[in-house]
C-alpha cells in the first residue's frame, strides 16, 4: 500500500531579485489510490507546487511528507533530500519530450532506472514492461531516440517513467500535444496505476479527457490551493469541459428536461451523449411540446460550483492591468528615457575623469560624486549588491597580499596604495555601468548603432545587421539561462540527484551537455523559423526607421549633470 | 455569391530534399490545389506531420525547398513581393521587441513598411487587437495570450488582408485560448480572411470552411454539415471520424439524436448551435 503526500503550511517564493511568494501556506493531502487533478490558469502555480513536491524547488516554509518520511531531512546545518523519498515518485515535466540524454532509447531507460540500483534481469523486465504498458515496440530498444516521432518521443517520456515504477506519478499536462489515441492509453495506464492502488497528481487544462478519472480536484490559484469535489471543475467557465457547456446551454435556451444524476463514483461527472439524447429525443417528440427557456436543473453539483466560482473570481480580479511598481517613481528608469548615445557618451566622459585621479583623496571624491550620481538609479543597483560586495573582498585580498611582507613581518602601505587606487576607479567605473543596460532596451541600443554609423554602410561594413544582431543576442542570452535551468530540473528529476538545486551535479554533467547543445540549436532554429515568418531577413532594399532616437530634455540635464561632475573632479584635483 | 478569390493554389508538391543521398525524398504535400476566397474564415485540419503547416507556408509565399506547382497571388500586403506574415505556436520564439510596441516597430521595419507610418499604423494594430492599453509595458510582464495578440497585431500592421494562425492557442490556457479566438473572430468579420490551423475541432464555428489535411494532401473540403455527416458513409462514420478527429461533445449527441430519429439542420456541433436548433425544431 502507498502513502499519502502530506503538504503542511508550505510557501514557495521565486528566485531572483524579487521574492514573490509562489506559494503562500499550502496545506493539502493527496491520497494514494487516487488521481488529483490539478486546475488552474497558467501561471497560477500548477507547476511550481509539482516540481516543490518532486523536491526541485526549496521550500522557503512548511514541510513535505510522503507517508511519515518527510522529503527534507537536515544533516548538520543544511538540508538534503530525503533518498527514499525521492525514489518512490516519478515526475514528468512539462514539455519534457525531445530532451534525451542518452544515444538509445535502451540507454535512456536504463538512465532513469540508474538511481534504482537494479540487476539486470530485472533492469529488463522493467523496461518491456514499462514500453508495453506506454505502447512502443521493443524492436525500438536500440533506436536512437531523436529519430522516434513526435507521439513515439511522448511516450518514451511515459515508458522512463513507468520502468521507475513509482508509487506515484506527478504529472504536468500530459495530455499537452498528445492525438486521441495517445490521450486514451495515457488515461489506462493512469487507471491501471490507481488500481495498483498507487496515487497520482496531475497538473492540467484538458478536463474533457482527465476529469472522468479523477477521484478528486484541487484549484490553484494565484498561489493557494483549494481543494474541491471533482465535479465543481465545472465552475472554471472557459475550462468548463464541452459537455456541461453544452448542458448549461441547453437548460439556459430550450429547456433541457432534468437528467439522471450522473452515476457517482468513477466516470465523468458528465452523461454520455447517448443519454443527453435520449432525454432531449423523447422531449422533442412529445406532442404539444412547450418551447422556451425554463430555469435549471439545480443539484448538489451546482452549488459546490458556486463555491468554486468564488476562488475563481478572485483570480480574475488579481489579473487587473499592470501598472508597474508605482509609475512615478519608476518614470525616471525607463528603458525608453534617456537616448542610448547620451548614456554611453555620459558614461566615457565620468570614466574618464575617474581614471584621471591620482591620489586617495581623489579617489574618495571620485567615489563621493558617483555615489551622488548614482543615487537616482539605485534601485536598478541593488540587484548588483552580491558582485559589488565580491569585488570589495577581493580588493581588499589583493592589497593585503600586495601590502604584507614577511621578513620582517609588517605591513607596506606604498605598496598596496596603487592597488587600491587602481580597482578602486575600476570599481566606481563598474558601478557606473551596472544601471546602463536597465535604461536602455535592445532596440534602442541597435538604433543608436545604426544611427551613429549608417554611414559606414555606403562603404560595405554591414552595420545594420550586425545593429539587429545586437538586439537578436539580448533576446537569446535569457533564452539560453532559461533552457539551462529547465536541464538542471530535468537532470534533478530523473537522476534523483539530492545535491544542491539549479546546478547540474558534476557526474550528470556530461549526459546533460550534448541534449543541452542540441536544444539549444534547435531553440535558434525555432528563432529563425519564427523570425522569417514575421518577414525578417528578405533581402532589404534600404533600411527603414520606424522611429528615430533624438536627444531630448532628460538626455541633456543628464549630460550637465555628467559634465559638471567631471569638470568639479578635474577643478579638485588641480587645486590640491 | 461571386467571391474574390486572393490565393490560387494549382497542384502544390513539396519534396524536402534529403541529406544523405540513402534516403529517400519523401514529400510533404502532394499536389494540393486549394483556392482562398476574401473574407473566409478557413479552419485547416490535420494532425502532426500531416503537412498543415507546410501548407500555409505555401499559402503564406514562403520559401520552401523543393516547392513545385503554381501559386497566383491577387493581394499584396504593405510589404510589397514578402510572403505574408505567419503567426506559430510558441509566441516567445519572434519576439525581440522589449514592449509591444517594439516588437511590432521592429517588425514592420524588417518588413520595409514606409518609415513615416510605422509608429502610427503600430499603435493602430495593436488597439484592434485589443492590447491598446499594454503598448509599453514590459513583454515579459505579458501572458502568453497576450503575447500572442501582440505577433498578430504585428501581421495586422503590415496590412495583410490575409491572417495565417498556425496553431496560435495550442500552448494557451482555455480561458487565453478563447480569449485570442474570440479576438480573430472580430478581426475576420471586419473583412479579414483568416486560415486557422488547429488540432481542436471545438474552436470550429458555423459557417467555418473545413480543410482537412491528412498525409500531405487535402483530405476534406467543405462545410460542417458534410464534415459531420454520417449518413452518405454508411458503417464508416462521418469524414471527421474517418480522419481520426474527436468530434467535439454537441456533435456526439447530435449523432445520437439523428439515430432516434432527430434531424436538426444545420448539423449542432457547438454548445450554442445545439441549443439552437433543440429550441427552433418543429417550429
Amino acid at each position: 500500500m502507498s502513502a499519502d503526500w502530506m503538504l503542511n503550511g508550505v510557501s514557495v517564493s521565486a528566485d531572483g531579485a524579487d521574492k514573490r511568494l509562489l506559494l503562500n501556506d499550502v496545506n493539502l493531502h493527496f491520497k494514494a489510490g487516487q488521481i488529483t487533478l490539478l486546475l488552474g490558469r497558467n501561471g497560477a502555480g500548477k507547476s511550481t507546487l509539482l516540481e516543490t513536491m518532486a523536491g526541485i524547488r526549496t521550500l522557503q516554509e512548511g514541510t513535505i511528507g510522503l507517508g511519515d518520511d518527510s522529503l527534507w531531512v537536515s544533516t548538520g546545518h543544511r538540508k538534503k533530500l530525503n533518498r527514499d523519498v525521492m525514489l518512490r515518485f516519478g515526475i514528468s515535466m512539462q514539455h519534457a519530450e525531445s530532451q534525451w540524454f542518452a544515444s538509445t532509447v535502451r540507454e535512456e531507460l536504463l538512465y532513469s532506472l540508474k538511481p534504482y540500483r537494479l540487476k539486470g534481469e530485472e533492469a529488463n523486465r522493467r523496461m518491456e514492461y514499462a514500453l508495453a504498458e506506454a505502447g512502443l515496440a521493443t524492436e525500438l530498444l536500440e533506436r536512437d531516440p531523436w529519430t522516434l516521432s513526435g507521439g513515439q518521443q511522448r511516450r518514451l517520456t511515459l515508458a522512463c517513467l513507468l520502468a521507475c515504477e513509482p508509487e506515484w506519478l506527478l504529472l504536468d499536462e500530459p495530455t499537452a500535444g498528445l492525438d486521441a489515441d495517445g490521450v486514451r492509453r495515457l488515461c489506462a495506464v493512469l487507471e491501471a496505476h490507481r488500481a495498483a492502488g498507487r496515487g497520482a497528481v496531475v497538473a492540467t487544462h484538458d478536463l474533457d479527457a482527465l476529469l472522468p478519472l479523477a477521484d478528486a480536484v484541487a484549484v490553484v490559484s494565484g498561489g493557494t490551493v483549494r481543494e474541491a469535489a471533482a465535479a465543481a471543475a465545472v465552475a472554471h467557465a472557459a475550462a468548463a469541459p464541452q459537455a456541461l457547456c453544452a448542458l448549461a446551454e441547453l437548460r439556459a435556451e430550450a429547456a433541457l428536461p432534468p437528467l439522471a444524476p450522473a452515476r457517482s463514483g468513477g466516470g465523468a461527472p458528465w452523461p454520455e451523449p447517448r443519454e443527453v439524447a435520449a432525454v432531449l429525443a423523447a422531449e422533442l417528440m412529445r406532442p404539444g411540446r412547450v418551447l422556451g427557456g425554463a430555469g435549471a436543473v439545480v443539484s448538489g453539483k451546482v452549488a459546490d460550483a458556486k463555491l468554486l466560482t468564488g476562488a475563481i473570481v478572485d483570480d480574475i480580479a488579481n489579473k487587473q492591468p499592470y501598472t508597474g511598481p508605482s509609475l512615478a517613481a519608476t518614470e525616471l528608469l525607463r528603458p525608453d528615457r534617456f537616448d542610448p548615445r547620451a548614456l554611453i557618451l555620459v558614461y566615457l566622459v565620468l570614466a574618464a575623469s575617474i581614471f584621471a585621479q591620482r591620489t586617495l583623496l581623489e579617489l574618495s571624491l571620485a567615489a563621493i560624486v558617483t555615489m551622488m550620481l548614482l543615487v537616482p538609479f539605485r534601485t536598478l543597483i541593488w540587484p548588483w549588491v552580491r558582485v559589488i560586495r565580491a569585488y570589495a573582498v577581493l580588493i581588499a585580498i589583493l592589497c593585503f597580499i600586495g601590502g604584507v611582507t614577511f621578513t620582517p613581518l609588517s605591513f607596506d602601505w606604498t605598496k598596496a596604495l596603487p592597488i587600491v587606487l587602481r580597482l578602486g576607479k575600476l570599481l566606481l567605473i563598474m558601478l557606473l555601468g551596472m544601471p546602463m543596460l536597465k535604461l536602455m532596451t535592445p532596440f534602442r541600443l541597435q538604433r543608436s548603432i545604426e544611427q551613429s554609423f549608417g554611414w559606414l554602410s555606403r562603404i560595405n561594413v554591414p552595420i545594420h545587421s550586425f545593429a539587429l544582431l545586437v538586439t537578436l543576442i539580448f533576446r537569446f542570452i535569457p533564452l539560453l539561462t532559461g533552457e539551462w535551468e529547465r536541464f538542471a530540473k530535468l537532470a534533478h528529476a530523473r537522476g534523483k540527484a539530492v545535491t544542491a538545486l539549479r546546478t547540474v551535479p558534476f557526474s550528470m554533467l556530461q549526459s546533460v551537455m550534448i541534449p543541452y547543445v542540441r536544444s539549444i540549436l534547435r531553440l535558434a532554429e525555432q528563432m529563425a523559423d519564427a523570425l522569417e515568418a514575421r518577414g525578417f531577413g528578405y533581402t532589404k532594399r534600404k533600411p527603414t526607421y520606424g522611429f528615430r532616437l533624438r536627444f531630448g530634455r532628460s538626455d541633456a540635464i543628464l549630460f550637465i549633470a555628467a559634465a559638471f561632475s567631471s569638470v568639479l573632479l578635474f577643478l579638485i584635483a588641480s587645486v590640491l | 455569391m461571386e467571391q474574390t478569390c486572393q490565393i490560387e493554389i494549382i497542384d502544390a508538391t513539396v519534396t524536402p530534399p534529403v541529406m544523405f543521398a540513402a534516403q529517400k525524398p519523401q514529400p510533404i504535400l502532394k499536389g494540393v490545389s486549394v483556392r482562398i476566397y476574401e473574407g473566409e474564415w478557413i479552419t485547416l485540419l490535420g494532425r502532426n506531420g500531416s503537412g498543415k503547416s507546410t501548407l500555409a507556408k505555401v499559402v503564406a509565399g514562403f520559401r520552401t525547398a523543393g516547392v513545385t506547382g503554381k501559386m497566383i497571388k491577387h493581394i499584396e500586403s504593405a510589404a510589397k513581393g514578402k510572403p505574408i506574415p505567419i503567426v506559430m505556436q510558441q509566441p516567445e520564439a519572434a519576439m525581440i521587441g522589449a514592449t509591444p510596441w517594439e516588437d511590432v516597430v521592429l517588425m514592420l521595419e524588417q518588413n520595409e513598411m514606409e518609415a513615416s507610418r510605422i509608429p502610427l499604423g503600430a499603435e493602430e494594430a495593436l488597439r484592434k487587437v485589443g492590447m491598446g492599453d499594454r503598448m509599453f509595458q514590459p513583454i515579459e510582464t505579458l501572458s502568453g495570450g497576450q503575447k500572442q495578440l501582440v505577433a498578430i497585431a504585428g501581421c495586422l500592421a503590415v496590412q495583410s488582408p490575409l491572417l495565417v494562425l498556425d496553431e496560435v492557442t495550442a500552448m494557451l490556457d482555455p480561458e487565453a485560448a478563447s480569449y485570442v479566438l474570440e479576438q480573430v473572430r472580430v478581426l475576420q468579420q471586419n473583412g479579414v480572411t483568416v486560415i486557422w490551423i488547429t488540432q481542436k475541432l471545438e474552436e470550429l464555428r458555423q459557417g467555418d470552411r473545413i480543410v482537412a489535411m491528412n498525409d500531405g494532401a487535402i483530405a476534406f473540403d467543405g462545410q460542417a454539415d458534410e464534415w459531420f455527416d454520417r449518413s452518405s458513409y454508411g458503417d464508416q462514420g462521418s469524414v471527421c471520424e474517418q480522419l481520426g478527429f474527436e468530434a467535439p461533445y454537441s456533435a456526439r449527441v447530435s449523432w445520437e439524436l439523428e439515430r432516434q430519429g432527430v434531424k436538426l439542420r444545420p448539423f449542432p456541433f457547438t454548445a450554442e448551435m445545439l441549443a439552437e436548433a433543440v429550441k427552433r425544431y418543429e417550429r
